[in-house]
């Protein structure tokens, strides 16, 4: 090897971990996995697809994912706090924990492992009783309400869910046992309501396995149906969808409602808009040929295109994605285009666009309020 | 369309080609930015990719040329992609190879798009003139001008690095 290349691969190894599993899974399915940031460790995939990138890979395989730099790093950062009784202020945005890797023996040690919530003010706490993995390293999410007051975990304990109120520490544990086998499986997703008390739980999403929503108040429970997929619950009403067809199935907490069908394959739903009936996506070939700058506004109550909002920016990847996070008002969204820890105020008249939040340092496995988290 | 294909190639080979990416780019942000635009790229082709071609081979040219035409619409790089003022220190590094690799990013920086291109090609990718020419759609001799080129302009902007560009290997490559 010349000094040239050895030089070469010196400077190549200072590149950014490639995770471009969501990149895949949307290109081909035209269907995104609900997880932000840049992470290999832990992924949906990891258990079966980490093994295979070591072996195909044989570059770097997922031990290779972090530096021992950045694992001293991490080791040099003190622990959080663990969430107070009572009295935390609302959540941001929540992470899990990445294991720490020695970068010289190459062994992982996931005993400091768990979810991370970091509040408006700035504050990390730990969520101690928040099931983060399970035995053969399935992630477990953690949801986050749209108020970012209450959040919903696994507690192995318990053997259930929990919903736990950051204010007044209440704490309610949903009636409904579910065996920790059906926890942490890949595309397992949980999705709180805006109240607190409704959870989607989905145990593989994608699957024909059939999620439930969870009244956990009282431990009633309305099944889903296997085809479709809760992205978000507000106002009483699960969005559920059936992508590549793509229907959209407006239900009511307590059943019923019937799905509405779009033209084109969407991805990317948002919640209800205000007014209760418009939900933005993004057109699956308009993401193929535009990238993260074209939103589709689409009429819940016909099926029909209201309009298309072209946005406008700088900077942003080509092969990104575009999630609206969120609905601010009538005209203007809260936007997700993956570019690291930042999120875009979008205005829907013009398609302006404005950096409004930086979620904080970390680029690991994120959930946002309101959004479904699948760990 | 072979989705499990793709999905593997993909899991399979990210890393590798996040190297290349960086390598061309000299910059983390811009690295992920272009491996994302090509992926997408190569998603709407995959079904004839996996049919009748060499996907790596056709990724890392659809690589190199994002790189390139990105370069020619002068596509504003992030500061850190910028080379600093100055010449490190090499009395301030313990560590020569820490340097050479600090050294070298700032230099490659100064290269030519083409020219970066040839020297990650050529002396990463270890492809020969003939396949860097097939890939950079261009003649034999006209990558063997650009490594000329490409390595001579290392030696001025970086003469630092001279106990690497001096080697013989590398002079035989550029003639």
């Amino acid at each position: 090897m010349t000094g040239l290349r050895e030089a070469l691969r010196d400077l190549a190894d200072q590149a950014p971990t490639a995770d471009l599993a969501d990149l895949a899974e949307v290109a081909v399915t035209g269907h995104r996995r609900r997880r932000l940031g840049v992470t290999v460790l832990g992924a949906a995939l990891a258990v079966t697809t980490l093994a295979a990138v070591a072996v195909l890979q044989g570059v770097r395989g997922a031990e290779g994912a972090e530096t021992a730099e950045s694992a001293d790093r991490r080791q040099r950062t003190p622990e959080p706090d663990p969430l107070p009784e009572r009295g935390a202020g609302p959540v941001s945005f929540a992470y899990l924990r990445e294991c720490d890797f020695d970068g010289e023996t190459r062994e992982r040690d996931c005993s400091k492992t768990g979810w991370r919530v970091v509040t408006a003010a700035g504050r990390v706490y730990s969520v101690p009783g928040a099931m983060a993995r399970t035995a053969d390293h399935g992630s477990v999410p953690l949801a986050i309400s749209r108020d970012g007051r209450k959040i919903a975990y696994y507690s192995r304990e318990a053997g259930a869910h929990v919903v736990r109120d950051l204010g007044s520490g209440a704490v309610t544990t949903s009636p409904v046992r579910i065996p920790e086998k059906r926890i942490g499986r890949p595309g397992g997703t949980l999705t709180l309501s805006d109240d607190g008390r409704h959870l989607a739980f989905d145990p593989r999403e994608g699957s024909k396995e059939p999620g439930l929503l969870i009244d956990v108040t009282n431990g009633k429970t309305v099944q889903l149906h296997r085809k479709y997929e809760p992205v978000a619950i507000k106002d009483g009403i699960v969005s559920l969808v059936r992508y590549v067809k793509t229907d959209l199935w407006l239900m009511p907490v307590t059943g019923g409602g019937k799905p509405v069908r779009f033209p084109g394959a969407y991805i990317g739903f948002s919640e209800l808009a205000p007014d209760g009936r418009t939900v933005a996506a993004v057109l699956h070939k308009d993401y193929l040929r535009a990238g993260p700058r074209l939103l589709t506004l689409l009429d819940t109550k016909t099926g029909k295109v209201v309009r298309k909002v072209a946005l406008r920016a700088s900077g942003w990847a080509r092969g990104a994605f575009v999630q609206v996070v969120r609905w601010q008002s009538a005209t203007e969204v809260v936007i997700d285009v993956g570019k690291g820890p930042e999120l875009y105020s979008a205005d829907l008249r013009t398609g302006r666009t404005k950096k409004i939040v930086t979620r904080g340092p970390t680029s690991q496995m994120a959930t946002l309020p309101g959004q479904p988290s699948s760990g | 369309m072979d989705h499990t294909g793709f999905r593997d190639f993909v899991l399979a080979r990210q890393q590798a080609l996040m190297r290349t990416a960086y390598l061309l780019t000299g910059d983390p942000h811009l690295a992920e930015d272009l491996l994302q635009t090509v992926l997408v790229k190569v998603a709407g082709k995959w079904g004839r990719l996996a049919k009748d071609g060499n996907p790596e081979a056709y990724t890392r040219r659809a690589l190199v040329n994002q790189y390139i035409s990105w370069r020619r619409r002068h596509r504003p790089e992030v500061p850190s992609a910028r080379p600093p003022d100055h010449v490190p220190d090499r009395a301030a590094y313990h560590d020569d190879t820490a340097l050479d690799r600090i050294v070298l990013g700032q230099a490659l920086a100064k290269l030519a798009p083409r020219q970066r291109a040839v020297i990650v090609l050529r002396f990463w990718e270890d492809l020969t003139e003939a396949q860097t020419a097939d890939l950079l759609r261009c003649s034999v001799g006209t990558v063997k001008s650009q490594t000329h080129h490409a390595l001579a302009r290392l030696r001025v902007v970086a003469p630092e690095l001279a106990h690497l560009l001096n080697e013989p290997v590398l002079q035989e490559a550029a003639r």
